[in-house]
């Protein structure tokens, strides 16, 4: 995973539900995202409704970015998420920042 | 085609999921250590959970959470489903359905109400308890030297998140048998583009410090051991928690997963720090293959296409279409059949056989079986039985017999006013029966089955019977017969079918007003079908429906009446026969002899008042509608006819002898005779005649 992400030029709010009833379409919204711009940032902090999908989402996103070479950061966790990353087993900060590539300045 | 909004598929699917329930806790009441019912129950209150979180709605998750936890005691077998938990389950279950169906209606303190109790009855011991916190608390931890655990790999198959099912519950439930160290697995994470977002790809390797069997790890994938491969094996010897600097990097509260890991780093800290841990990784050979072993894929897929939901209104809309078809057919089988091209008449005769073919398997996929409707009724025995203290045994047969989807819907009303009858007046209370020499439980029999074109419905009680004296002193003071006029017992029954007419000497909130039995044979003759009553003084009484399969399109007899052409129904077809001079000679009394037995007849050219001369050699259909028959004279007989059944216009509401119309091949319409009314009509006759003789 990169660590030293460099500034994102273009940022992507996700919904507030990013639960499997509405993954398709922030799918989607990523997807066109990625179509746009070489480096991404994507603001988790609306997120309230999260579940598995959501995380494999996240997780996808960041790997497609690092293949391709082009930057992924997420920003600013929302609680809900980081308690579905905790059910998750994604139950440490650590283990988060190993996972999803985040701003230093902090999330 | 549009697509079904997924809310509203949840709502049907949870529809389906409460009859599951409430009849999974009907039968638990009459076999309260069926595992298989238990298991049902929990099922489907599991899957109304996942699937209401899944949807949005949150309010039916976390009531449903309350339940199911409660419930989670029975599952265990730690207590036995009483009768009065079943009543609040079921309460419990309504409460759930109202949340989903009309959310307006519910008050949060109706549902805690209904927790309340069920924590009474499922913790006795601690009735102040909150149900999640006691059944979430953790089993106690063996002690130190002889921890032993599960090392678990989870993999669910792809689809499993879509049917509703969130592998986060599961590990939290995984979690409350002892302390648990998850970790994802991500190396099936997909890039984007070969993602599918509502796939599973997420796996977890689990380690399980707890001292439980292995039946009670199976008990927590057991609604998803056939979506999952679950391989499980033991821990040699206790491995160290996570260290305990993860946890402390946590700075909200702890969720259950790391509460239950928290926990264990307090049981064990102090042996793990002397002694490093020993890692078990299992060995090829000794791991333990769940039953959860994946089913073949092939068998899935075949699975999977067995079955597609499909709205009603397509069904009715593709019904509409094919009796289009069948008029259209009837008008080129006529077309050809004027003319000399042996060409169109071949393709008229090919047409007429797909239509046929078409029509039998449009119908085809109307049918329900019956017992999606029967399942309602097992709640109203339930209830009503507890409600006017009589134990009632409900047994229902031939659930499988399928009907229209039509039908069904109409069938709901009538049989829930029989049923409340055979209970409230046919079942004897527990001292009379007693008294009588019977079991002081009641018994009430719901069957279906088939004859012919048509379907028997049957409720039957074994209850004291009909009181055929009290019946017909009631209808002399009702002025319906004469004072000893001579009646069959057959006949005074009819008159519980008569408007307002009831023997019942007060009036209780669920019979004695005379409303209902005319209503149920109203209702089942606007189907085309028939009522009949049997009964046996002390023995209970049988309710007979006879109904057509379906409301749609019929097998007609196609007659004429002087100008006029006419349907009858097929199924009421008993014969047909010619007037005889003799019968001719009995005009003004209208009975013809049919090998010896004396039928009532009716001559259709008087009742249509058809104008022109009546054809030279008459003809007679016998008609009968359950044990009555009666003749009905035409000119011509034309022939068997496809009738695609039209509703009248409301002009004709008052026009009681046709319950339809149809359109013949040559486009003209003709009218479909009411059987049930017209044998009405000649019994009518047949009356005043008798009372005309005898005055």
């Amino acid at each position: 995973m990169p660590s030293d992400v460099t500034e994102p030029k273009w940022s992507l709010r996700l919904p507030a539900d990013c639960s499997i009833a509405a993954i398709r379409s922030v799918y989607d919204l990523i997807r066109e995202a990625f179509g746009r711009q070489d480096r991404l940032e994507i603001d988790c902090s609306s997120v309230d409704k999260a579940d598995v999908t959501s995380i494999q989402l996240l997780l996808s996103t960041a790997r497609t970015g690092e293949a391709q070479g082009r930057p992924v950061v997420l920003t600013s966790f929302s609680q809900s998420l980081r308690n579905t990353l905790r059910r998750a087993g994604f139950a440490s900060d650590a283990m988060i920042e190993q996972h999803f590539p985040q701003k230093k300045d902090g999330t | 085609m549009s697509a079904m909004d997924p809310t509203e598929v949840f709502r049907q699917e949870a529809s389906e999921l409460f009859e599951v329930l409430e009849g999974a806790l009907l039968d638990l009441g009459q076999r309260p250590d069926d595992r298989e019912l238990v298991d049902s129950a929990f099922r489907a209150l599991h899957t109304i959970k996942g699937s209401g979180a899944m949807f949005g709605f949150d309010k039916v998750a976390s009531f449903t959470h309350e339940f199911e936890t409660a419930f989670d005691r029975v599952r265990k077998g730690e207590i036995k489903p009483t009768q009065e938990l079943i009543s609040v389950a079921l309460a419990a279950k309504d409460y759930i359905r109202a949340l989903i169906e009309d959310p307006q209606s519910t008050d949060d303190i109706i549902g805690e109400a209904i927790l309340d109790d069920l924590k009474r009855f499922v913790f006795p011991d601690q009735p102040a308890a909150p149900v999640a916190e006691i059944a979430e608390a953790p089993p106690l931890a063996p002690s130190e030297s002889k921890q032993t655990g599960w090392h678990l790999y989870l993999e669910f198959e792809s689809h499993i998140l879509r049917n509703g099912s969130n592998p986060l519950d599961l590990l939290e439930d995984l979690c409350k048998l002892g302390p648990c160290f998850v970790v994802p697995v991500t190396d099936g994470i997909p890039f984007l583009d070969e993602m599918e977002p509502e796939d599973c790809y997420l796996k977890w390797d689990v380690k399980l410090h707890a001292a439980c069997d292995k039946d009670a790890i199976d008990d927590v994938f057991m609604f998803v051991q056939d979506e999952m491969k679950l391989t499980l094996s033991p821990l040699e010897q206790v491995e160290a928690p996570a260290p305990l600097p993860l946890f402390q990097l946590l700075d909200e509260e702890p969720t259950p997963v790391a509460e239950m890991a928290a926990q264990a780093v307090e049981v064990a800290a102090a042996p793990v720090a002397a002694q490093p841990p020993v890692k078990a990784e299992p060995k090829p050979e000794a791991k333990l293959e769940s039953k959860s072993e994946p089913k073949p894929e092939a068998k899935r897929d075949d699975r999977g296409i067995a079955t597609v939901r499909v709205q009603a209104e397509r069904l009715d809309e593709l019904m509409d279409r094919v009796g289009e078809l069948v008029i259209a057919q009837a008008r080129l089988t006529q077309l050809a059949s004027s003319g000399s091209d042996l060409s169109i008449k071949m393709i008229a005769e090919e047409i007429e056989r797909l239509a046929s073919s078409l029509r039998d398997t449009t119908m085809g996929a109307r049918m329900v079986p019956i017992g999606s409707l029967f399942g309602r009724f097992r709640r109203l025995v339930h209830d009503l039985s507890r409600d006017l203290s009589k134990p009632v045994e409900f047994v229902t047969t031939g659930e499988d017999t399928e009907l229209d989807k039509t039908m069904i819907e109409c069938l709901a009303d009538p049989l829930v006013h029989l049923i409340r009858n055979a209970i409230d007046h046919g079942i004897e209370d527990t001292a009379t029966r007693s008294a009588n020499g019977k079991t002081e439980q009641g018994r009430i029999e719901l069957a279906a089955v088939h004859s012919g074109a048509q379907v028997l419905v049957t409720v039957k009680d074994n209850g004291g019977g009909l009181n055929t004296a009290r019946i017909r002193a009631k209808a002399e003071e009702q002025g319906l017969i004469a004072s000893g006029a001579v009646l069959t017992d057959h006949e005074i029954h009819q008159f519980l079918f008569h408007p307002g007419f009831s023997t019942a000497q007060t009036i209780s909130a669920l019979s004695g007003r005379g409303v209902g039995m005319d209503v149920v044979k109203r209702t089942i003759e606007t189907m085309r079908g028939t009522i009949d009553l049997s009964t046996r003084p002390g023995q209970g009484t049988t309710v007979t429906l006879r109904l057509p399969l379906t409301l749609a399109i019929i097998e007609g007899l196609l007659i004429r009446v002087g100008e006029g052409r006419y349907i009858i129904p097929l199924s009421a077809v008993e014969e047909c026969v010619e007037l005889t001079a003799e019968d001719e000679r009995s005009r003004g009394r209208n009975f013809l002899n049919v090998r010896g037995n004396l039928v009532p007849f009716l001559r259709l050219r008087e009742i249509m008042t058809a104008s022109g001369a009546p054809d030279r050699h008459q003809k007679t259909i016998i008609i009968s509608t359950g044990e009555t028959r009666v003749g009905l004279v035409a000119d011509q007989i034309i022939g068997n006819h496809q009738t695609v059944i039209k509703s009248l216009s409301k002009l004709h509401s008052d026009v009681t002898i046709f319950s339809g119309a149809t359109i013949l091949g040559d486009g003209t319409a003709a009218l479909i005779l009411d059987v049930a009314q017209l044998v009405a009509m000649a019994q009518s006759k047949v009356e005043k005649q008798h009372i005309s003789e005898a005055a």
